[in-house]
């Protein structure tokens, strides 16, 4: 028997500094994890638990991811996300799905019902209707804030002084504009790991980050633990960050401090900020860990029968999860 | 001053002994190892002598790429590919894309004309307008045999579904050679890349994406260490990360010939499928060129130290002089 955990994150950026602006993140995020460690707590495994919180996270609206998505160069929401099964390795995904509320959802049933790991575009869409999914349109998963920014990067663009629309990066975007994901551990020591975006903000029309790559936006593997992804997608892709990460937990370096050197070598080598979740397997329990060099992650786990959480550099809080 | 080196693979499949292919497909191949070569030789870089060498086998309806690449379910030509240039560990690559020549010269383009890595669908179309390349119809992509290929495999496939086939018939009945393209080089300013180009399987679920046009799965490439492009069972590759895995052996200083059987056998013991790699490992101002296969065939050849050494079989390598 293995002790259950999750660990989540809402995204790495630069989330507003106001508290009364900032705790809606952190208590979607919150909400999120306790729904992943409720399936947990029930026997179910790692898979349903971070589908559960990631699906959350798409239906709450504050988040770059499902409802709420940011919007591509032509103002329409187009999609990524992955779910990993450490178990087998198995994995299912979606790139550049329109229409898609939950494209959690639809990458677990890519994994389970087709002998694929990704699909893209049309493909996807058509792939999800045969599925009894019907896609929605735009106007039911846009969040006025989301065109708003992206009404201001397609004019200003034409502008000055910020970088072009392509160029933006993490810290650029609107607060809490990133990728969602979660990693989970679950009663028989089996990993997971899903990780859900709508990209970056008038991103050119099909264009796909790290989120939906094993090995860039997630990987995850029973024998060693799981990791997601936050942040400039380029930068994650480039370096395969996720893989590094597993790379390092497998010689043995502890989950914080192989998050950091990934994250180290990334910045030093390409450029760009991210935020990285990581459960490590230890024995019959886990470690959970997270570190980010953006500015802000909202972040949550529940490990030990506590539940931790933070936002900032350095913090840190923990209650008992009653 | 580096001694540049190139190896590019066909592909891997498997091949009757007998088979007619088998001929034309080596030739082919050593034909791109020239083109990418020639780049080299006259001072070129190590990204235009694989895009070079990828786009001569895109062009070869032969090869399972570009023009003659097998069809998806819907039974059009819809192709992944990538080049990562291993200096800046920049890369560009395209997946599902429809209409599109040569995915490799595209995908090119997306590295070098965007800020993004990987484009996908209908936004390849329209990145292919605004660049004014032409996006052509499939009756310029699809060969009339890929085209039998694709009706035998779909009339197998309704057979399975409505229960009177079987699985095997429908792996059995796909065609020899019918695989991935890539090609690893180096040149004089001891850079490295790599190039790999597909059109996926016959029959693919319309938008399915394999490892090609996936950094780390299909195609690695870091000048402080060496390059990898694979070609065989997508999925497997995606699931273990294999070239990145190749790397990372590499980086550990594991010779390449060793880094890539060691990582086919773990992929092959952990989700199942066959697969090659080729290999370019750095060494000093020299690099080390290999090749690993875990199926019956794989076509490739590579040129270095003035030698070019090639081969299709288990086991086989030729070699001559380069004239």
């Amino acid at each position: 028997m293995f002790e259950p955990a999750i660990i989540v994150h809402g995204g790495a950026g630069t989330h507003p500094s106001e508290w009364k602006k900032r705790e809606p993140y952190l208590a979607g995020v919150k909400d999120a994890t306790l729904q992943g460690h409720a399936k947990l707590a029930r026997g179910g495994s790692a898979l349903d638990a971070v589908e559960a919180a990631v699906i959350a996270l798409e239906n709450n609206p504050l988040f770059n991811t499902g409802h709420g998505s940011v919007l591509n160069l032509k103002g329409n929401v187009e999609m990524d996300a992955i779910v990993i099964d450490g178990r087998t390795l198995s994995s299912g995904a979606v790139c550049g799905v329109r229409g898609c509320p939950n494209p959690v959802r639809v990458a677990r049933l890519v994994m389970e019902k087709t002998n694929h790991c990704l699909l893209t575009g049309e493909g996807a869409q058509d792939f999800m209707e045969s599925q009894g999914i019907l896609p929605v349109p735009d106007s039911q998963l846009i969040v006025p804030g989301m065109r708003l920014a992206w009404e201001k990067a397609v004019l200003t663009d034409k502008a000055s002084s910020l970088p072009a629309a392509s160029q933006r990066t993490a810290s650029d975007l609107p607060p809490g504009c990133d990728t969602v994901g979660a990693v989970a551990m679950d009663a028989h020591g089996n990993v997971a790991a899903a990780t859900s975006t709508g990209g970056t903000t008038a991103k050119l029309p099909g264009r796909v980050g790290d989120s939906p790559i094993i090995g860039a936006g997630a990987y995850a593997d029973s024998s060693v633990g799981a990791i997601s992804t936050t942040g400039d997608g380029e930068s994650i892709m480039k370096v395969c960050l996720a893989r590094r990460t597993a790379e390092l937990l497998e010689t043995g370096v502890p989950a914080q401090e192989s998050a950091a050197r990934a994250l180290r070598f990334m910045h030093e080598k390409v450029g760009g900020e991210a935020g990285v979740i990581v459960l490590a397997k230890d024995g019959n329990r886990c470690h959970v860990a997270r570190h980010f060099i953006s500015t802000t992650m909202p972040w949550v786990a529940v490990n030990n029968g506590c539940i931790t959480w933070g936002i900032d550099q350095g913090q840190e809080e923990s209650a008992s999860l009653e | 001053m580096f001694e540049p080196a190139i190896i590019v693979h066909g592909g891997f499949g498997k091949f009757p002994s007998e088979s007619n292919l088998k001929k034309p497909l080596m030739e082919g191949t050593k034909a791109a190892a020239r083109e990418g070569h020639a780049i080299l030789a006259r001072g070129g870089s190590a990204i235009d002598a694989v895009e070079a060498a990828v786009t001569s086998m895109e062009d070869n309806p032969l090869f399972n790429c570009g023009y003659g690449c097998t069809l998806n379910l819907n039974g059009n030509a819809q192709m992944d590919a990538i080049v990562i240039d291993g200096q800046t560990l920049n890369s560009g690559a395209v997946c599902g894309a429809l209409g599109c020549p040569n995915p490799v010269q595209v995908a090119r383009l997306v590295m070098e004309k965007t800020n993004h890595c990987l484009l996908s669908g209908d936004g390849v179309q329209q990145f292919m307008r605004s660049h004014g390349i032409e996006v052509v119809p499939d009756s310029q992509l699809i060969l009339p045999e890929r085209f039998q290929e694709w009706e035998q495999y779909v009339k197998l496939r309704e057979e399975f579904v409505n229960g009177c086939g079987d699985s095997q018939r429908i792996a059995s009945g796909l065609p020899p050679g019918c695989d991935t393209v890539g090609a690893v080089a180096m040149d004089a300013s001891g850079n490295i890349a790599a190039a790999t180009s597909t059109g996926g399987r016959t029959g693919k679920l319309p938008g399915r994406v394999g490892d090609a046009p996936i950094v780390g799965a299909g195609s690695y490439a870091d000048s402080n260490v060496g390059g990898v492009s694979t070609t065989g069972f997508g999925e497997s590759a995606m699931k273990v990360c294999l070239a990145r895995r190749i790397a990372e052996l590499l980086e550990k200083g594991v010779p390449a010939q060793e880094s890539a059987a060691r990582v086919l056998r773990f992929m092959h013991e952990k989700v199942g499928g066959e697969a090659g790699v080729i290999v370019l490992a750095k060494d000093g101002n020299r690099c080390h060129v290999t090749r690993h296969f875990i199926s019956p065939n794989m076509t490739w050849a590579a040129i270095n130290d003035g030698r070019i050494t090639w081969g299709i079989d288990q086991g086989q390598e030729e070699s001559a002089s380069l004239e």
